[in-house]
Formats: structure tokens, C-alpha cells, sequence
């Protein structure tokens, strides 16, 4: 819903099938770069040294960082999110059913 | 590296928390907490639980790095690799039966706090760092008296029904925070409420610059930032 947000902003729309689907484009600039950066760093992955230098070469150091922040306070979010067993609330379910149910994102909770 | 001076601090402090006794958990307790959050990334069980089709198939035994109850350790190691798969029922069957609620909760905040600050340090090829010594005392044991029932599976505490009968702990948590449910999720533990999100509000943006797109406070601007959490969510599989 931010990312829609930050969008709006700026004037552009961001799309989040990215968000789901590796081979969709996002719109955010450099959107694709972070994306992988990001999923080598859930997973600990073999490229994590090449995607973290892609970053730091086209964002430079900076902006690494903060993505990496970003990526480790959000892996660990989740963990509370799921730990604790807490409802999406409201108001946030019924902006967000929509794109929920086009990402399939409604099948994480039934698993 | 040079790394912004407001996220080591916030790093520094988190690893300071971690040291002393909580609210419920002692020093000793939740440094084991720590340990275990890390070996759970390179336990065999764990690794074969995510791969079998059901989270309760029998994997074996966990690799343990702590003198912890082998029934923690597995409580600690499930919520740190396969955390989208808990139940309702799993909840059920391990609180109170192998920790109470508190204690529950007071474990997920600090394997949340853990992992947010290694996996920063994994992602930028960073070695770890050293878990602190226990350091003497007591844990406080103050209760939330507000806790209420509200459609998670611990209690939480709505900002709204905050009472004189409350510790101040538990009014300093919302402070600068909306009281969403990720905010109230560890309320039952006001520490581990503002301790987090101590950190949160370093490693992603404090709540106030959220709708702030005006401002971009970070090397990356609102919409790469919302890209990442997203995406990291998603590969976690979590709804919330």
C-alpha cells in the first residue's frame, strides 16, 4: 500500500506483481537491481557478494546499506507478524483485497 | 564501510538489551535465545521441517547451541525458519504448556532483534556480531493489566485502554507509533515493543516519515524502500 503511496507521489504507478513475480517490472527506478539483492540476502544465496556489488556500484555504498537495513528489519517483522498471529487490520484488508487477491497473496495465509 | 552513525547505535543498543535480563526472561535466557536463532539457519532439522509438506513431520533433533529446554529450542528454531507455517494450534499446544504468554512473547522480540541486525550483516558480507555476555539481574516482571484478547493468538494492549493500573513502560511504547497491529503484537512486553522499533525505526523509517514522500531521508527513496519490504514479505510468504 506505500509503495502504491510513494507512487502516487510521484506520479508514476509501481507494480506490484514485482513484488511476487521475478520477472515483472516494478517501475520503481532500479527496482529490479534491489529486488535481487534482496532475495540473495533472504537467502543467504551464492550471488549475495555479486548482487550486493551490483548495488553498491549503481546506488553506490549509501544506498547498499539502507537496503540492506530495510531487508533485515523486514525479515524479521515477518517473524513477529507470524509469531504472534495478528490480523491484518480492518481498513488495510479492504484497501488491499484487491491486489491480494490478484497476487495470490490470500493463499499465504491458508497455508 | 561507512555505515550511518544513528543505525550502529541502534545496533549498539539492541545488543546492550540483549545482554541484560528482561521483563520475564533473565540475561543467561536471552542470550540463548540469540544462539539459537543462529543455529536454527544451519540446523538439519529445520531444514528438513521446511521441506517436508507438514511443519509437524518428525525431522529429528534440533542442533542446539544452549542449555535451553529442547522444547524452547524448537519453539525459538520454528519461528526463526519457518515461521508462516505456525498454527493457531501450535500456538496452543506450546503456551503455557512450554512457556507462558510473557515468556512467548518476550522470545519472538528478541529472535526478531536478532535476526534484523544479522541478516543486515549478512547482506553487506559483514561478520556477525559477537553475542554480548550475560550481564547480573533480575528480570522486572511487570504486567501489562490492559492486555486484552483482540484477534491474535497473545494478547495485545490498544493504546486507547491504557490505565493508571499500567506500567509506564507500557504508555512509553506507542510513543511516535501509529498502534497497528504490528506495533501491539509484542505489547504484552512494552520492552520488547520499544526495543524493536527502536530499531525499526533506524533500519526502516521512523512512523512519522512513512507518509512523508515529500522527504526522502534515506540513500534509497520511499517507493525502493517499499519495494524491498515488500518483496521481502513475500519471500517470507507473510500476509501481514
Amino acid at each position: 500500500m506505500l509503495l502504491r503511496g510513494s507512487g502516487l507521489h510521484a506520479g508514476a504507478t509501481f507494480s506490484d506483481a514485482a513484488v511476487v513475480d521475478r520477472g515483472a517490472e516494478s517501475g520503481v527506478p532500479w527496482g529490479g537491481l534491489l529486488l535481487a539483492f534482496a532475495e540473495a540476502a533472504v537467502a543467504n544465496a551464492p550471488d549475495l557478494a555479486e548482487q550486493r556489488q551490483a548495488v553498491m556500484n549503481e546506488l553506490g555504498e549509501n544506498a547498499m546499506i539502507d537496503a540492506a537495513a530495510v531487508i533485515g528489519i523486514f525479515q524479521a517483522v515477518v517473524k513477529i507478524a507470524d509469531a504472534t498471529g495478528i490480523p491484518l487490520e480492518d481498513p488495510k484488508a479492504e484497501i488491499s483485497s484487491n491486489f491480494r487477491e490478484e497476487l495470490g497473496l490470500n493463499a499465504y495465509k491458508e497455508e | 564501510m561507512a555505515i550511518r552513525k544513528d543505525l550502529t547505535e541502534a545496533h549498539d543498543r539492541a545488543w546492550d538489551r540483549l545482554g541484560r535480563a528482561g521483563t520475564w526472561l533473565n540475561s543467561a535466557e536471552k542470550v540463548s535465545i540469540a544462539e539459537e536463532t543462529r543455529s536454527a539457519l544451519a540446523c538439519i532439522a529445520c531444514a528438513n521441517r521446511k521441506e517436508a509438506l507438514t511443519p509437524e513431520a518428525n525431522v529429528g533433533v534440533h542442533n542446539s547451541a544452549s542449555d535451553l529446554h529442547p522444547d524452547w529450542v524448537d519453539v525459538i528454531h520454528r519461528i526463526t525458519t519457518d515461521a508462516n507455517r505456525l498454527t493457531k494450534r501450535w500456538f496452543d499446544r506450546v503456551v503455557p504448556e512450554v512457556l507462558s504468554t510473557e515468556k512467548y512473547v518476550e522470545t519472538i522480540g528478541i529472535i526478531a532483534e536478532t535476526i534484523a541486525v544479522d541478516r543486515f550483516h549478512v547482506a553487506l558480507g559483514l561478520p556477525l556480531r559477537n553475542l554480548p555476555i550475560p550481564k547480573p539481574g533480575e528480570p522486572s516482571r511487570e504486567s501489562v493489566a490492559s492486555a486484552r484478547e483482540a484477534g491474535a493468538w497473545v494478547p495485545m494492549v490498544n493504546p486507547d485502554d491504557l490505565s493508571d493500573a499500567d506500567p509506564a513502560a507500557a504508555y512509553a511504547m506507542y510513543e511516535g507509533r501509529g498502534g497497528a497491529n504490528i506495533h501491539r503484537a509484542l505489547s504484552l512486553v512494552p520492552a520488547c515493543v520499544s526495543g524493536f522499533f527502536d530499531l525499526d525505526d533506524a533500519m526502516y523509517l521512523p512512523d512519522a516519515m512513512l507518509r512523508r514522500f515529500d522527504i526522502e531521508p534515506r540513500a534509497i527513496s520511499h517507493s525502493q524502500i517499499e519495494l524491498l519490504a515488500a518483496r521481502v514479505s513475500a519471500l517470507n510468504r507473510c500476509l501481514y
